[in-house]
């Protein structure tokens, strides 16, 4: 068991932002109300030319920063690390906000710490060679081809087929709600590939190329006007063999590691949005005290879920049995969205409503509009509340 | 934040108080000692005398151990789920912390040996007697010493203490006193009638009592207020204990009662109640450690106020909120007299306004945020 010393994480971050301050990064000043950009926004709502930049930017940063160490912190030496503690590396990200650098979307968590520990524990060793460091480095940039359009909450339903043909596969089906997949390179594909097993033995996991002929995307156009979620089809994708993740008919294993997977930066999904609440409270005045108290209550229901989030971190690091936190943070960052969104309809009322170009005020529409998609978004509300229930609490199965 | 987990020796200082207590499911509060403030003398014994719990995170040359407030909030956490009725809370918290706060060497090196023994139970009487009764308690110099006279209420363990600190009004500001019960002329205590029996309450009447003075003429108010922040981060560890042993009775009751064929934890209502529960549960307890470990360490005063706040503020919301819906779970069986629920219930309700309201506690988050100017409100 290690033990992480806190004053070894700190010197670990002062160590890293020296090297940030030799490459003349500069640092963000910290609570400038009133200039630069004003984002709240849940989903990014880039236009697909904005989002491709964005990731590029992001995968210029994410290589200077592996090639120099300081990328995979957390891995072993062998795929680019130095073999840390998770904690060192949840502390360096965190640092990273204080910097002017690219913001990691959501692609990248799922590439860095979804997709390739799935690789990882699942790959070959030639998968393991060819896409581990890849992924990690962000020169390989993957989704999931997870959800189909009759397999949302109850995703063993998926129906996309992965047939056997000669030394390969041949993928047919729809896959849907992959985030970001017009910039990734590869799918991580759930296809059923037994349709006379039991359901949950009877899929495969692939690691589909999406310049394959066959494969299209298309992007779904969400309520909030953006378009970060695609609908990927797949019209008789041919893949190799050497593809396949893990054992055949041990897709649903597969998929569950990459669920599971350490989502370091899902926790941190709306950080920093309350305090921007907060900033707007202070630079315009409160205008009653059952206003101060609604903020107050937002603030103590972010902090405590802040702390929560950081024990449940810490206990992960001390080796303790994964404790209840894990599953509890996803339904409680969506209640305090919520929770968001109705403090600022009251702080804002009718410049929520209509635009009157003041700086940082009808830009909320973004989060109003945003956090219901996260209520879904990663299992909703409810199948979390499932998963708790039977997993957690270990209640009885319905 | 690695603080904020439980350490090993926290870990086993629970686990050696839960067997203590009767193990995972004890409760140890019981309606019939309704009013008369009894608790278990032997328990209280072996708790004060064998373990040393008074004195756990007092100085150690005033008598404690020497560990820390969070070693404290362990104990407390597991107090919590049995509903100990104990003098522990006035006595070894709010009086001892008040005491500490005042720094006042010659009374300290008095008065908290017998605290961190458990031989002598302290409390404090910060509380007006509201009302018609209303009588604010002043004091006055008489040659060396200083007699109180006026009225207060909800005093934790009035009856029981050996000793009452008064925080009272004098020329020259707020003082803190300590009122001798068992030598005190003009001193009148009355048990008042309390929802929750394990904890009982008392109204104190002063009429030119004596009272040491504690600490600096003028000092005590802010005295009091540390001594009540130590306190309700307590009563948060106390919270979260009561809380977790909420859903755990729930959740294991859902597994057992069938209703329609099935048992009830298997329907979706229940369960989702109780994965919204585990969120409180595991809330609270996140908030009452870190405020722990920042009562722990050297602090500023308004660092402290604000830790205080947050944790009182959530856990006691939180808490009271588990405690209905435990009632909720169990239906008509957990709205009987027998049933453990409701003292269960009680408890969270008293310790809801107990150190501070949930609203007196965010009033203070907002002009520490800066949401509300300093004098206004």
């Amino acid at each position: 068991m290690i033990i992480v010393r806190i004053d070894d994480v700190l010197s670990f971050v002062r160590e890293f932002e020296g090297w940030l301050e030799g490459l003349g990064v500069r640092r963000r000043r910290p609570d400038h109300f009133g200039a630069g950009d004003f984002s709240v926004a849940v989903f990014d709502d880039q236009t697909p030319e904005e989002e491709r930049a964005a990731v590029e930017r992001g995968r210029d940063w994410e290589r200077v920063k592996y090639d120099a160490g300081w990328g995979a912190v957390d891995w072993p030496e062998r795929f680019g690390g130095r073999g840390l503690p998770l904690a060192f590396a949840v502390a360096l990200r965190t640092a990273e906000q204080d910097w002017e650098l690219p913001r990691r979307n959501e692609l990248f968590a799922v590439t860095q710490h979804m997709i390739a520990p799935t690789v990882r524990d699942w790959g070959t060793a030639d998968q393991v060679e060819q896409f581990v460091r890849g992924l990690l480095r962000t020169d390989i940039m993957a989704c999931q081809l997870f959800s189909e359009p009759e397999a949302g909450s109850d995703l063993a339903a998926v129906r996309a087929r992965a047939v056997r043909d000669g030394s390969g596969w041949v993928l047919s089906g729809q896959k849907i709600w992959s985030s970001m997949a017009t910039c990734a390179q590869y799918g991580e594909a759930i296809c059923r590939s037994d349709p006379d097993a039991p359901k949950h033995a009877g899929m495969t996991a692939f690691l589909v190329p999406l310049d394959l002929p066959g494969v299209t995307i298309r992007p779904i156009r969400q309520m909030t006007g953006g378009a970060c979620f695609n609908e990927v089809f797949l019209d008789e994708v041919r893949v190799p063999d050497t593809l396949r993740l893990g054992p055949e008919g041990g897709g649903w294993q597969v998929a569950l590691t990459t669920l599971s997977a350490e989502r370091s930066d899902s926790g941190t999904l709306g950080a920093g949005t309350v305090g921007k609440l907060l900033a707007l409270a202070r630079h315009r005045g409160v205008s009653s005290p059952a206003l101060a108290d609604e903020i107050v209550q937002l603030w103590i229901h972010d902090q405590v879920l802040e702390l929560s989030n950081q024990r449940a971190a810490a206990e992960a690091q001390a080796g303790l049995a994964p404790g209840a936190q894990g599953s509890l943070g996803k339904l409680a960052a969506t209640m305090n969205m919520r929770r968001t969104s109705d403090v600022i309809t009251a702080m804002l009322a009718d410049e929520l409503i209509a635009d009157t170009g003041e700086w940082g005020t009808f830009a909320w529409t973004e989060q109003v509009l945003g956090a219901p998609g996260y209520r879904i978004a990663g299992g909703s509300d409810e199948i979390q509340r499932t998963i708790i229930a039977e997993r957690v609490l270990r209640m009885p199965r319905g | 934040m690695a603080d904020l987990v439980e350490s090993a020796e926290q870990a086993e200082l629970r686990e050696t108080l839960r067997r203590l207590f009767g193990g995972p499911s004890a409760c140890l509060a019981r309606p019939e000692t309704a009013g008369d403030g009894g608790y278990d003398q032997r328990l209280w014994g072996v708790l004060a005398g064998e373990i040393g719990l008074c004195g756990l995170s007092l100085p150690e040359w005033y008598g404690g151990s020497g560990y820390s407030r969070a070693d404290r909030a362990a104990a407390l956490h597991e107090m919590g789920r049995c509903l100990l009725p104990s003098p522990f809370m006035a006595s070894a918290v709010l009086a001892a912390e008040t005491l500490l706060a005042t720094a006042d060497e010659d009374v300290l090196a008095d008065v908290l040996p017998g605290l961190a023994a458990g031989t002598t139970l302290a409390t404090m009487a910060h509380q007006e007697t509201p009302g018609g009764d209303r009588h604010p308690v002043h004091a006055r110099r008489d040659g060396v010493s200083w007699l109180l006279t006026g009225s207060r209420s909800f005093v934790l363990d009035g009856c029981q203490a050996d000793l009452v600190l008064v925080p009272a009004a004098t020329d020259a500001g707020t003082s803190l006193f300590a009122v001798d019960t068992a030598s005190a002329p003009g001193l009148s205590r009355q048990p008042m009638r309390t929802l929750d029996s394990s904890r009982p309450q008392a109204r104190i009447d002063f009429s030119a009592t004596p009272g040491r003075l504690v600490g600096q003429v003028g000092a005590g108010a802010l005295a009091a207020r540390t001594g009540l922040a130590h306190a309700a981060i307590a009563l948060a560890a106390e919270q979260a204990g009561l809380a977790e042993r909420c859903l755990e009775a729930a959740v294991e009751y859902a597994g057992m009662r069938r209703q329609f064929g099935r048992p009830i934890g298997s329907f979706q209502a229940i369960k989702h109640k109780c994965a919204d529960l585990l969120i409180l549960v595991e809330s609270a307890r996140s908030a009452a450690r870190y405020a722990a470990n920042v009562s722990s360490g050297p602090l500023a005063d308004e660092e402290l106020y604000a830790a205080a706040a947050l944790a009182g503020a959530y856990c006691s919301t939180a808490c009271f909120a588990v405690a209905a819906e435990n009632i909720q779970i169990h239906g008509g069986i957990g709205f009987t007299w027998e049933h453990h629920a409701h003292l269960y219930f009680r408890r969270a309700k008293a310790s809801e306004v107990m150190f501070g309201t949930p609203a007196e506690h965010r009033a203070f988050l907002a002009h520490h945020l800066g949401l509300v100017q300093a004098g206004a409100s």
